[in-house]
């Protein structure tokens, strides 16, 4: 991609830009240590446990025992289990804790823990015992391996160790580890059951349960179109699966990655050990991501034929509405916010490939360079080079998403192209001077597959057509509050903080508690 | 303690339905106005911080915190340099008057001397320095906020050395946010009031948006009230023998319901000599109760008369709520399942329940597996609980659930008291909400329609 010049002059975005270039460049310079790829202390993630905790939560008939303090063990249960029950018809899903106390630090944990994995057996008949290890144990360097192997026939249930500790790694790793150590619950392909799920896929890089009962999640778009092109899908990995469904997981046709990045560890894993096929591809946002998709599963599925016939027959579908709403997008911008950076990335793809639009990612912080390797290389690999533009704010104490400077940046860089021919994919909860584009509202559902793309381009569409009415003057004050301090969103629960988007609040002698964007 | 029931196979294993320690403190924190934390810990422990934050509804442009973000090395190597960069650096960004250094777990393990570091880097910052050892393994969270409440009574001003002197009728109130009510703001905001029509005055809230002169001044009031049973006792004797301080009414249930609420506006009359005005909020209180049922819940005491009920609170709810439910509401609380389980506390219960005559099956400190095992032994009608429980009775068949407590799955938008006359109406409003919505149809019975009608919209 060309990049656009830019009009240098004293006040202009350039005074503040840390990087503009396409990715490759913010990829060798990462590589080469020229800029920096830490989070600063204000800029926290989840930690490892959190993370592997997410993937633990989506297998059926389970049991996660946290070894350690019981809080690590009610944050999860409160952030994932009760939104499974709430969102997603789940019954009442336990987490248990050894509950370590002071003496429990100071003597060591391995006798509750034997304990405690003899009593879950008892009290809950799980298939699998997933033994989680928290930071308290793993300093207290208490043998779980050994515990557990202890145990091993002693119980019913499965046991396998997590030794997933907050400090022990970037939150990402979390989700790696255990898709990587799930692979060991797994069993060998026989040639009996290769043929009798010949026609099967898994879909892997889901985490944390089951699908919301109420909503036309991506997911479920995903299940139905292969089910349309005459396959099934025997797992979805982590999302609601059981122990019996993982066991025969290496025996189907293909894995398809539903993430690129999650759904790449374990599906190399079980690729690596078992030589289960892996259909990787970007996340299937927009009609060329879904095709590459589902052509990579029938390929493996000997379904290529009856493939084309959906895609065929799911385009025609779509044909008409979408084929007027890509026609108002083609040669505009978008400047898409880079806080996830997977989906910034499958969003600029989709927008380059699919509309022919110029896509920039906003602040996509350069720690997820490092974090999101395998989707850049694949990005890279397609050819695809989006430009990226980080700022200042992104690098400043504080919360990125949420720092005045941010804000300013944002509304610098916007002031240099025609909001006319712009749109911003971003948060509701931004105030851009151009259309803004929320994919994640619960509306706008399904993203992925042609139903998707669809929506995504009226989406895109509708906010063009209404682009002559202003932001809800109410909205603006809710997120903007008056005599609002300096912002420090770090400390908003995961949930809240995922909503903010990168230009939300701040402190400033100038404009203080006002939207300089507006 | 009456029918306490035991549970096998819980001696290793705990399905916790309480936080930790960490967020204890980070609830109580959260509650000082104007205040940094910065957290020594792996980045995960920030969420839970943000926990208490949520708690006190602090606007997300007032929190400032930051996190060392302790990773492998910084464990064996130790992070002291880390922890002072971060310290200087949160200061002169967030320029709050007092910084709290929070060790979690990780740093308060490997012995992390952050109380060094706090005196070292003093000079250096504009900011108090506070340090707080909060390892989730300290205990629950209400063990947390009790850790936390502690540590303030250290920096409150001895009133003799100040030259200043207790205020004859003024009060602190200890412990508010220690409660399942999910907007207990309004709870606070209710004894305010009451305090304020019987003349007394409030010295401190330990704590909610507290400024640091109220801390410190907390020493000068001249009685100190909890509004929590789980919470802030250890406080209250800290106060006591460092200043003399009366813990006051701590030995009755908080005013929830009718009787309750009159009893504790007694006694808070009698020890403010506001006799009076006690009695006059009890007869408009009960007035207005009494006057609302008749015009719109004429049926709310008959429908659930002699319903067998489970309870599931914690103590500051389930003592009080005990009374109301059998006496007030003519229900039959056949089993209390409290999520606490201070001896006081328990001991408040077991009086309350030997004085109303019932013998109801008792579990204190449950966890998630008990509260199941014992709702599916039981026989009850309904739960009263939180949404946990809620889903428990679903999964259970227990029809009736009321999910008053939290977590709860209602939205609510305005603070609603649960403490005193109108506190007891909106929970009665929740529960004939949840009756309805229980006992309606939700859909529309198309079988019974010959031919019939294709829904248009799919």
């Amino acid at each position: 991609m060309t990049l656009q010049p830019v009009t240098h002059t004293p006040d202009s975005i350039s005074d503040s830009i840390v990087f503009h270039g396409p990715l490759s460049e913010l990829y060798r310079l990462a590589a080469e240590g020229k800029i920096p790829t830490r989070l600063q202390g204000s800029h926290t993630r989840p930690c490892k446990f959190w993370t592997a905790a997410k993937i633990l939560s989506g297998i059926r008939g389970a049991i996660v025992l946290t070894h350690g303090p019981g809080g690590c063990a009610f944050g999860i249960k409160q952030a994932y289990k009760l939104t499974n029950c709430r969102n997603s018809g789940a019954v009442y899903e336990p987490v248990l804790s050894t509950s370590l106390d002071q003496s429990g630090i100071v003597y060591g944990g391995e006798k509750e823990l034997k304990g405690a994995i003899a009593e879950v057996d008892v009290k809950y008949s799980p298939d699998v015992v997933f033994v989680a290890t928290s930071c308290a144990t793993g300093i207290i360097g208490d043998n779980v391996d050994a515990v557990i192997e202890s145990m091993r026939g002693k119980v019913k249930a499965e046991l396998l160790p997590i030794h997933c500790e907050g400090f022990a790694g970037e939150y990402r790793s979390g989700f790696d580890l255990v898709f990587g150590e799930l692979v060991k619950l797994m069993d060998a392909p026989t040639p009996a059951e290769r043929e009798r799920l010949s026609k099967s896929v898994n879909i892997v890089g889901a985490k944390m349960g089951p699908e919301r009962t109420e909503v036309d999640t991506d997911v479920k778009e995903l299940i139905r179109l292969v089910t349309a092109m005459g396959a099934r899908v025997n797992a979805v990995i982590a999302g609601n699966c059981s122990l019996a469904e993982l066991k025969r997981a290496p025996s189907v046709a293909v894995n398809c990655a539903l993430c690129l990045d999650i759904g790449y560890a374990v599906g190399t894993a079980m690729r690596d050990t078992f030589g289960t096929p892996l259909n990787s591809t970007i996340l299937p946002y927009g009609i060329a991501a879904t095709e590459k998709w589902l052509t990579g599963a029938a390929e493996h599925l000997g379904l290529v034929g009856e493939a084309k016939a959906l895609m065929r027959a799911e385009y025609e579908a779509i044909r008409e509405p979408y084929e007027r709403a890509r026609e108002h997008l083609a040669g505009k911008t978008a400047i898409i916010e880079g806080r996830d950076a997977i989906k910034s990335l499958s969003i600029a793809y989709m927008l380059q490939q699919d509309f022919g639009m110029r896509a920039v990612i906003y602040n996509f912080h350069p720690w997820s360079v490092e974090a999101r390797e395998t989707s850049i290389d694949y990005m890279l690999g397609a050819g695809l080079d989006p430009e990226i533009l980080i700022t200042k704010g992104a690098l400043a104490f504080g919360k990125y998403e949420s720092m005045k400077q941010t804000e300013d940046e944002l509304l610098r860089f916007l002031g240099e192209l025609d909001p006319r021919q712009t749109v911003y994919f971003g948060s509701s909860l931004s105030f851009p001077s151009i259309p803004l584009v929320d994919l994640n509202a619960i509306l706008n559902r399904p993203r992925f597959g042609y139903r998707g793309a669809l929506k995504v381009a009226e989406c895109i569409k509708t906010a063009l057509d209404y682009a002559f009415r202003p932001r809800s003057a109410l909205a603006k004050r809710i997120v903007f509050p008056e005599n609002a301090g300096l912002s420090s969103a770090a400390s908003l629960t995961p949930k809240l903080a995922q909503d903010l988007p990168d230009c939300t609040v701040y402190a400033g002698a100038r404009r203080r508690g006002q939207c300089p964007m507006n | 303690m009456p029918d306490e029931l035991k549970f096998e196979n819980c001696s290793h294993s705990k399905d916790p339905l309480v936080g930790c320690a960490l967020e204890g403190v980070a609830t109580v924190l959260a509650g000082i106005r104007d205040v940094g934390i910065v957290i020594h810990s792996p980045q995960g422990c920030s969420a839970t911080v943000a926990l208490g934050y949520d708690h006190q509804e602090i606007d997300f442009t007032q929190r400032k915190t930051a996190c060392t973000r302790l990773f492998e090395t910084d464990i064996i190597m130790g992070a002291t340099d880390k922890l002072k960069d971060l310290i200087l650096h949160a200061d002169k960004t967030f320029g709050s008057k007092v910084t709290f250094v929070v060790g979690t777990c990780a740093a308060d393990i490997i012995g992390e001397d952050i109380e060094g570091v706090c005196r070292v880097l003093q000079p250096k910052t504009g900011s108090r320095l506070i340090p707080i050892f909060a390892g989730g393994f300290r205990g629950d969270a209400y063990a947390g906020m009790d850790l936390a409440l502690e540590a303030l009574v250290g920096i409150m001003k001895d009133p003799e050395g100040a030259g200043g002197t207790q205020g004859a009728r003024s009060v602190n109130l200890i412990a508010p946010q220690a409660s399942l009510n999910p907007t207990w703001r309004a709870d606070l905001a209710w004894v305010r009031d009451v305090l304020a029509r019987m003349g007394v005055a409030v010295q401190s809230v330990l704590t909610r948006d507290a400024g640091m002169h109220e801390l410190r001044h907390a020493s000068f009031a001249s009685a100190n009230i909890l509004l929590s049973h789980d919470v802030g006792r250890g406080m209250a004797r800290k106060m006591e023998e460092a200043y003399g301080i009366p813990l006051i009414l701590a030995d009755q249930p908080l005013p929830i319901g009718l009787g309750n609420t009159s009893r504790w506006l007694t006694a808070l009359g009698e020890r403010f000599g506001a006799e009076a005005a006690a009695r006059d909020l009890i007869a408009r209180g009960e007035s207005l109760v009494v006057d609302v049922l008749r015009r719109r819940g004429l049926m709310i005491i008959p429908r659930y008369r002699n319903c067998r009920m489970a309870l599931c609170a914690d103590a500051t709810f389930g003592v009080g709520l005990a009374r109301m439910l059998f006496e007030e509401l003519e229900m039959l609380p056949e089993l209390i399942l409290l999520r606490s389980g201070r001896p006081e506390a328990k001991a408040l219960l077991a009086a309350e329940l030997a004085s109303l005559g019932i013998s109801p099956q008792v579990a204190c400190n449950v966890d998630g597996y008990q509260t199941r095992r014992a709702l599916a032994d039981s026989n009850v009608h309904a739960v009263l609980g939180s949404s946990w429980e809620k889903y428990l009775a679903r999964e259970l068949g227990i029809q009736l659930a009321f999910d008053v407590l939290s977590p709860t799955d209602r939205d609510a938008y305005l603070d609603r008291a649960y403490f005193g006359y109108e506190g007891m109406l909106n929970m009665l409003e929740v529960i004939a909400n949840d009756f309805e919505r229980a006992l309606r149809s939700k859909e529309i019975a198309w079988e019974n329609y010959d031919p019939q009608p294709a829904p248009e919209r799919v």
